[in-house]
């Protein structure tokens, strides 16, 4: 069980909360963010110092370096997150806080839990047990009509997924006889037809979750409704798990039919880059214009998986984490805007950087690791992502993905040409919340860092990489 | 990492701590003087720390962090090179910017408490980028670290924004240096194209191997000496520094006179095995230095502005530097330029303290200072005597050592260019000194002595300016390099007596014209009236550059923004409107409505089975 302690302790403080919301009746609107915030601290502490690894439920579960790597990133993206609800507005929020932390801690296990799943029912479980709090969630301003609209869409077209995902697993069972990602590679050198249907289905199942073009419809809307610091969240904790589950299956099971998914993923790469970078760009509320840039990240990443390498699964670790920064801290930054102005509209940004030179010079270092300029982490997420495709002669997706981060840098600089260049409509500055601004720093500082120097972060990856695949 | 690297890092890390928090925690910044006295606490770290390494006697170590890791190996390196070349470096850039600091605090106290704050952050800034100058030991940090410098020129000539000569100073000053960096970063983009490396040791030993060809090795060595070229001011780069002279005069002491420009002599100086194996560039140094340093002190002999005067006094020293670089003698050209550090900036220091009583550059504003200033009057009269080269003071060594040198070294045109300086240099600055403190008073001024803030660094520069010429002998020994001329005996001794005599020669004739007015004869004036009056045109060498500026760059700017305007422009944004063309009609796809959206996933699939058939 011990491989699980960090699941388990996620859990604890689940019901801990649960507990503290019927103890502490009156001081619990600012008693629970702290305690989940001190929680999720220390857990991810926890994390750092105690590594066990091993096995469980016969190789069903596993605790490798992979999936240590991944649950501190879902730890640091739950951290940041919970971070960003401190003192939500009490209109639209404050009774029901305990409510959105239990489901927000139970899809945090449900990710810790599937990051380190070898078999596929267990796989599924536990993915879901991610999901379902998320379809919560996204409607958590439940009188709001268009939080409401998407929540809907959301869980309609999630479910439909997660059949396709079914669907191809019983294929695959069907075809190799087993659940276990070892047999079934094992058993996938000479098998075709049915299973590569399986395979298929899967993949598509998949890419809804990572939001790959063109399952990708749910996310803009999903973004636009759903409450700014969950959102910061959601765009980057399920797509990370949906790429540590897609890193398990296709590399541990289904690597023997490469060459059959490898062309399905450069198309759907290319496809994601293409269509997120083009649709980014007539946007005029921010959460779309993120939303849109996340799907073309998606691609990016996506390169990194398809590259059948140690250098892709290591930048696309890279990349996964530098992403997480970078999106969660413009996404607060939105939350921060949003609490002053009531708006995610791009006029709400006129002139930020004379009301708050501090917040808006951090939205620009976000942006600015998004697009990939040096000397920002994002920019070395880009190269080595881009070196990694090119050292697999990938030259078409290579050139495809520079040219269109040319076009992302019209997108992001956009937002910084409203917020350094034109004139505020207001005068106002805005609300100074300490906790969002701690975590807007949080996620600076590492974009600084490693965009300075990224050796440590490269060499951990790398090593990462090499113990995933001896 | 011995102990030895923790300190070289160690003395990097200062500075660059107080960068770091003075950026950072601005109420510290706005509050001016506690933000200069961490500047210069941290930068007094500097100094001890570089001092401990000095005593520590562990010399020539260097070492390595890589840096952009690329899938095969790091791309380029994080290094420093401690030896003692760069540990003698560094004690004399700390010790001057400590001074200058502490100088700061008192000629700066009337500036609000922001803007002194923002002038330590400056400053601060400089001391990390000429420290990682000096003790860079690639190419690729060089650069950076260059530029930093370059910035921070910039950012202090052009202290006092609001002043239009400040802000034009400030960027003719980046425009020229820039000029010369192309060519550097040309040479290293060339070098690296060829061997693969940045690092100096294995490039050294590729030249010395003799892997590299010589027309190579000609190319790349002149293009980094345009490098130095712009850095140090020799012609025809020079122009920017007299009108650097806009930003407050500390920053003149230790950017324009001790340190930065000083870092393209350092430049060759680190790089001398490297210059040594291509003569022909070694010759074009030495004659470029030396006419320079006849230019500059021609210049300085007729200025009215006492900041202009030691302008280009550094313009000709620090051309008397490189030639010296120029005939292979770079010790002594070190040695000169150790010693050169600290007398012109107890020179600018003094000139510092006396504008901030007078309240005015200009010479004709001043006379008799000498009374009311005493120990200005002295520390600017013990830096004159150190420049003019008169026994025993540090100025007399130093040159010495480079006037043997190129006189050894066979070469007769910058032997005389050198001879003819050595002559100016005393006639121009005590022709300052008779001006500025013993000739006639001006009544409209009542002089003050500076505060002791201001006169304790001058006398410290002051005694170090009478005392680093006298350990010539364990300098050159420290170096572990007795130069060839030390053999001709005979020269030893003309040599010294020849510079001296041409020194007090100069003065006395400062003394005859300027404290005993004695009038030029009529001849002799008329027929130098045509030179002087191309000295005060700064030989129409401005005028030239501003009319191929106006002309030439007008007209190529005009063409170019034509091609820019109509067609680059013209595809950029058909390139640009088609792309957002195409994105709005993608957003066709984005209905809103769940059931389309399944239908986008039905056919995703649809596209992944059809593969299988």
């Amino acid at each position: 069980m011990k491989i699980f302690y960090l699941e388990i302790l996620v859990l604890a403080l689940a019901f801990l909360i649960f507990v503290v919301d019927l103890v502490f009746k009156k001081q619990r609107a600012n008693l629970i963010p702290w305690v989940v915030s001190v929680g999720l601290f220390f857990i991810l502490g926890l994390s750092f110092i105690y590594k066990p690894q091993g096995s469980f439920f016969s190789g069903a579960a596993v605790s490798d370096s992979l999936a240590l790597f991944f649950k501190k990133l879902f730890l640091m993206a739950g951290f940041i997150s919970s971070l960003g609800v401190f003192s939500f507005a009490p209109e639209r929020f404050s009774k029901r806080q305990m409510e959105y932390f239990f489901l927000l801690l139970v899809s945090l296990s449900g990710m810790m839990l599937v990051s380190g799943a070898k078999e596929l029912i267990f796989l599924f479980v536990s993915f879901e047990i991610m999901s379902f709090p998320l379809y919560v969630l996204a409607g958590f301003l439940k009188k709001e009509a268009f939080s409401v609209e998407a929540a809907l869409k959301f869980f309609l077209l999630g479910t439909v997924s997660s059949a396709l995902i079914l669907y191809g697993f019983s294929f695959v069972y069907g075809m190799t006889g087993s659940t276990y990602l070892d047999k079934i590679n094992t058993a996938a050198g000479n098998l075709s037809g049915l299973f590569y249907l399986g395979i298929s289905l899967i993949l598509a199942g998949f890419c809804f979750k990572i939001a790959a073009v063109p399952f990708h419809m749910w996310v803009p809307d999903t973004y636009q409704g759903a409450p700014t610091p969950f959102v910061a969240f959601l765009s980057v904790a399920p797509k990370a798990a949906g790429f540590v589950v897609l890193l398990r299956l296709f590399w541990e099971g289904f690597l023997p039919a490469q060459n059959f998914w490898r062309p399905q993923m450069i198309l759907l790469s290319a496809l994601s880059m293409i269509v997120g970078n083009l649709l980014a760009l007539p946007q005029k509320n921010i959460k779309r214009l993120l939303a849109y840039s996340g799907i073309a990240h998606i691609g990016y990443a996506l390169l990194g998986l398809l590259v059948v390498t140690h250098y892709g699964i290591s930048m696309l670790l890279f990349y996964l984490a530098i992403y997480l920064f970078a999106n969660m801290g413009a996404f607060l930054i939105v939350e921060l805007v949003y609490r002053t102005q009531k708006s995610d509209e791009l006029e709400a940004y006129a002139g930020l950087a004379q009301r708050s030179p501090l917040v808006a010079l951090c939205l620009l270092l976000f942006l600015l690791s998004l697009g990939g300029i040096p000397f920002l982490a994002g920019f070395w997420a880009k190269l080595y992502i881009f070196l990694a495709a090119a050292q697999q002669k990938l030259w078409g997706l290579v050139f495809l993905g520079a040219v269109l981060s040319v076009v992302a840098l019209f997108y992001y600089l956009k937002i910084a040409r409203v917020m350094y260049i034109q004139a505020p409509l207001t005068a106002e500055r805005l609300v100074n919340n300490k906790a969002i601004l701690i975590s807007i720093i949080l996620t600076v500082i590492p974009l600084l860092i490693f965009g300075l120097y990224p050796k440590p972060l490269v060499e951990l990856v790398n090593q990462i990489a090499r113990q995933f695949l001896p | 990492m011995n102990s030895n690297s923790i300190l070289v890092f160690l003395v990097l890390l200062a500075p660059f701590w107080s960068t770091l928090v003075l950026t950072v925690v601005y109420p510290l910044r706005r509050s001016g003087k506690p933000a200069g006295i961490f500047s210069i606490l941290c930068i007094l770290g500097s100094l001890v720390f570089s001092l401990i390494l000095l005593f520590s006697k562990n010399f020539d170590f260097s070492f390595n962090f890589s840096w952009l890791p690329s899938l095969s190996g790091p791309m380029a390196q994080v290094g420093f090179w401690y030896d003692k070349i760069s540990g003698m470096m560094i004690i004399v850039v700390s010790l001057v910017a400590l001074m200058v600091q502490i100088y700061s605090l008192g000629y700066l106290s009337s500036e609000t408490k922001p803007s002194l704050g923002r002038y330590f952050l400056y400053q601060s800034l400089f001391a990390f980028s000429m420290l990682g100058l000096v003790l860079a030991n690639n190419f690729l940090e060089l650069f950076i670290f260059w530029e930093l410098v370059g910035l921070c020129s910039y950012l202090l000539i052009g202290f006092w924004y609001h002043k239009p000569e400040a802000a034009k100073a400030a960027v003719k000053a980046f425009w020229v240096t820039r000029f010369g960096d192309i060519g550097l970063i040309i040479a290293i983009i060339l070098l690296w194209n060829k061997t693969g490396t940045f690092d100096y040791q294995t490039i050294f030993s590729l030249v010395e191997s003799g892997a590299l060809e010589q027309s190579f090795l000609i190319l790349i060595s002149i293009l980094i000496f345009l490098g130095a070229m712009g850095k140090s001011a020799q012609f025809p780069l020079h122009i920017w520094l007299p009108d650097a002279m806009e930003g407050p005069t500390p920053v003149s002491a230790l950017i324009h006179a001790a340190t930065m420009v000083a870092a393209g002599v350092y430049l060759v100086i680190r790089l001398f095995p490297f210059f040594q194996a291509s003569p022909f560039t070694l010759n074009l140094i030495a004659y470029i230095g030396s006419f320079t340093a006849l230019l500059g002190a021609v210049l300085a002999s007729k200025q009215d502005d006492i900041k202009r005067v030691l302008a280009y006094s550094t313009v000709s020293q620090l051309g008397f530097m490189m030639a010296a670089l120029g005939v292979g003698a770079w010790v002594a050209s070190y040695f000169h330029l150790f010693t050169h550090a600290y007398f012109k900036a107890l020179l600018f220091l003094a000139a510092g303290s006396v504008i901030h009583a007078v309240g005015s550059n200009s010479l004709s504003a001043m006379g008799k200072l000498a009374q009311k200033m005493k120990w200005t009057s002295m520390g600017f009269l013990f830096g004159a005597l150190a420049l003019s080269g008169v026994w025993p003071f540090s100025g007399f060594f130093s040159k010495d050592e480079i006037l043997l040198g190129v006189i050894t070294s066979g070469k007769i045109i910058p032997s005389i260019f050198l001879l003819l300086t050595t002559f100016l240099s005393g006639f121009y600055i005590f022709r300052v000194i008779f001006l500025a403190f013993f000739s006639t008073a001006k009544s409209q001024i009542h002089p003050h002595e500076s505060p002791k803030v201001m006169l304790f660094p001058i006398l410290i520069l002051a005694a170090l300016a009478l005392s680093s010429g006298l350990i010539q002998q364990n300098f050159l020994n420290f170096l572990e390099e007795t130069p060839t001329w030390h053999s001709f005996s005979a020269l030893k001794v003309i040599v010294p007596a020849i510079s001296l005599g041409l020194g007090i020669l100069g003065i006395f004739l400062a003394w005859l014209f300027f404290q005993k007015q004695k009038k030029v004869p009529q001849v002799l004036a008329l027929s130098l009236r045509p030179i002087s009056k191309a000295i005060d045109n700064k030989f129409y060498l401005d005028n030239f550059y501003e009319f191929m500026y106006a002309q030439g760059m007008l007209l190529l700017s005009f063409l170019i923004g034509w091609i820019d305007r109509y067609l680059v422009d013209g595809m950029v944004n058909l390139a640009a409107w088609s792309t957002g063309r195409l994105g709005v009609l993608l957003r066709v796809f984005q209905t809103g409505k769940a059931q389309d959206y399944l239908i986008g996933i039905g056919l995703g699939v649809l596209i992944l089975i059809i593969w299988i058939l």
